[in-house]
């Protein structure tokens, strides 16, 4: 295949064999053809991801001086990070917040995305869509829905109120942790129902047919054989809810109060009001580190839970 | 192109790639020339641009401009002047921003501002000179870095009925531990902190000592357990008052007027110890890309007009002389207003410009006391 154009190119042209010898070079190498069919994505990942990453490294390790930078290389952001408490309490908070959100969504996603992977056998697009029709309105939308369902006034509490169950609003639905955790589920549940779909739907239905043979229950059928078949989904489904909701600011900023603001607040608070960029930089690669270790340490876990079950 | 064709080309499987291709393009062009046909749109792009607080971005203030350029100027709004000012600084470009005394040095000094040449200005002859000798104001060459524009105070606004008053009105009431939870605060230290400085006892002359610091930190950290919530937003606190949410805030005068207005049995306090009070103006960015639209802006800003929807709709003071013309001096002591504005800033307690540090290490530590700390 590749000796044929470099035999044409040398009865034709200068700039013909030229051209031949770069298609017959492309031919060749099966790596320069995947490197150029990536290109554009590579380009991005490049432009968009690693060049600021790169630029917030550096400037994790610069100080604050007055208006400007001093740019002699320090630890001092990550000592200061280490050593009050301040920092380490709003991670642990954001962790546990999204840790809480994640929990429920994919919980309650679940048994939606089972539903229509194995009962819904006519319009599953339909379903899909209809499932997912709230998230084609604006994520900040969605946000101040949720206040006006939780707030004093709102459709909770002047429902609970008509109804005669309480007698004063409940206050701990708005400006709390507990709001910004039902919002958040919320709002990010698309996120879950999608992946565990896809999962759900690719199972192959005669291995449960085959259990039932084998004489297992319902409840056996789904701890043995859709359980684990489904876990690329279910894992999929975490991480794609657990990453960004630890780094979101705007449901804590509207919805959290004094009590709920989360790392995304402090960061934002460092580029913003208390203006100390390096600070903010640090913050945002030291949250970046954690959710990198907590995604292993799942990973992990879940490939250990899969060895012991199969 | 026959779109129940092409449907029922779907649905029989038997649509072409090529006419897929086909329908993609057209869809494609018409999708990306939409916006070109769209002129007003466009008209929207070349007005100016005003970086201020919410609330200002309302068409009553910009009737002059509105009636000269055909549009109202598009508008960036911003929690606090600090935050303006920081993203000022990181490149965001805008013809005019909107910050008060206390930061007006600063501003300047930033070297992102252009001084006003008030020849420019056919409102500038009826501004109240006492707000423009404010501290560095003056450029030189009968140039202003600011045209003042509003002035007013912070204090508490609270709910008459709900409120249950104690002696005098005083900074206290935001800090009664009767209303735990229902009491309010605006987020930015810009206000909070000098409030703490007044309900401390530390003279706004010694605010930026390490022992005014400590008082004034320790009186933060008390209120802070009983605040329900801090925002930038003041309609976030109107609701809430109006709502019986919380019923004591930290507010400007528009919110007591604002909620009187809708018959909400509110009052803006003049707390014993002396309410905050400020000047804010509008300065013009040393690279407005709308220039004339700049002075448009700040021009339309000092009409009368837009003082008058001041003064009525919001309570606020406004710089232009003749706007009081129209109100009476019951209505004007009603809202805490006066024809001599120094009457009002002297009696409360007029802030005092700081320095950068000084204001890194107030956000910062304000920040801190409001995430528990």
């Amino acid at each position: 295949m590749a000796t044929t154009p470099n035999a044409q190119a040398s009865s034709a042209g200068v700039g013909k064999r030229d051209h031949f010898r770069l298609t017959g070079w492309l031919h060749r190498s099966e790596a320069l053809r995947g490197y150029l069919l990536l290109s554009p994505t590579l380009v991005i990942m490049t432009v968009g991801i690693a060049v600021p990453v790169l630029i917030l490294t550096v400037l994790s390790f610069w100080t604050r001086e007055g208006f400007g930078f001093d740019t002699t290389l320090t630890v001092a952001n990550y000592t200061r990070i280490a050593n009050q408490p301040i920092f380490s309490v709003f991670l642990l908070r954001s962790f546990w917040v999204s840790g809480v959100v994640t929990l429920f969504t994919v919980l309650l996603c679940y048994p939606m995305a089972y539903y229509v992977a194995f009962h819904v056998h006519r319009h599953k697009m339909v379903w899909i869509i209809l499932m997912t029709l709230p998230f084609w309105t604006s994520y900040l939308l969605r946000v101040f829905a949720w206040k006006v369902i939780l707030g004093y006034e709102g459709v909770i509490n002047s429902g609970l109120l008509t109804v005669g169950l309480i007698e004063a609003p409940l206050e701990f639905l708005l400006y709390s942790q507990t709001a910004v955790i039902i919002t958040l589920a919320h709002a990010w549940a698309a996120f879950a129902i999608l992946p565990l779909y896809v999962s759900l739907e690719k199972i192959d239905r005669s291995l449960l047919e085959a259990g039932a043979d084998l004489g297992d229950g319902p409840f056996w059928r789904f701890l043995r054989i859709t359980l684990p078949l489904s876990m690329p989904g279910v894992i999929s489904a975490t991480f794609l809810i657990f990453i960004p909701t630890t780094g979101d600011y705007i449901t804590p900023t509207l919805l959290g109060g004094p009590d709920g603001a989360m790392i995304g607040n402090l960061i934002q608070l460092q580029f913003g009001p208390v203006d100390n960029w390096p600070m903010g930089a640090a913050l945002s690669i030291v949250l970046t580190l954690w959710i990198m270790a907590v995604a292993v340490v799942f990973l992990l876990l879940a490939r250990i839970l899969r060895e012991r079950t199969t | 192109m026959d779109v129940v064709d092409h449907l029922s080309a779907v649905r029989t499987g038997r649509l072409s790639r090529r006419a897929f291709s086909r329908t993609l393009l057209g869809a494609g062009i018409c999708l990306t020339t939409m916006p070109v046909f769209r002129g007003r749109a466009a008209a929207q792009q070349e007005q100016g641009t005003f970086f201020t607080w919410a609330g200002y971005d309302v068409p009553q203030l910009f009737g002059e401009y509105k009636a000269k350029n055909g549009a109202l100027p598009n508008f960036a709004i911003f929690g606090g002047t600090e935050e303006a000012l920081t993203k000022m600084r990181g490149g965001f470009v805008v013809d005019v921003a909107h910050p008060c005394n206390a930061g007006l040095l600063r501003w300047i000094d930033s070297g992102l501002f252009q001084p006003i040449d008030v020849s420019r200005l056919s409102n500038w002859p009826d501004v109240l000179p006492e707000l423009v000798t404010l501290e560095g104001n003056n450029a030189g060459n009968g140039k202003h870095w600011l045209a003042p524009f509003d002035w007013g105070q912070t204090s508490v606004t609270y709910r008459t009925d709900l409120f249950e008053l104690k002696g005098e009105e005083s900074w206290d009431m935001l800090w009664d531990e009767r209303y735990t939870g229902r009491l309010g605060s605006l987020a930015s230290g810009g206000d909070a902190w000098w409030c703490g400085a007044i309900k401390a006892g530390v003279p706004f002359k010694d605010i930026a000592t390490h022992e005014a610091f400590e008082k004034i930190s320790a009186v933060m950290r008390a209120q802070r357990p009983l605040i329900r919530v801090y925002t930038d937003t003041t309609a976030t606190l109107e609701q809430a008052l109006s709502a019986g949410e919380i019923v004591a805030a930290m507010t400007w005068n528009s919110s007591a007027t604002l909620l009187k207005s809708q018959g909400v049995p509110v009052k803006f306090a003049q707390p014993k110890e002396g309410a905050l009070t400020w000047v804010c103006g509008v300065m013009i960015h040393k690279d407005a890309p709308h220039l004339d639209r700049a002075y448009d802006i700040v021009n339309s800003l000092l009409s009368v007009d837009a003082g008058k929807f001041m003064i009525n709709d919001y309570g606020y003071g406004h710089s232009n002389k003749k706007s009081f013309e129209a109100f009476d001096d019951k209505t004007l002591a009603g809202l805490n207003l006066s024809r001599t504005p120094s009457d009002i800033l002297n009696a409360g307690h007029f802030q005092i410009p700081q320095s950068q540090e000084w204001e890194t290490r107030m956000n910062e530590t304000f920040e801190a006391i409001k995430a528990g700390f």
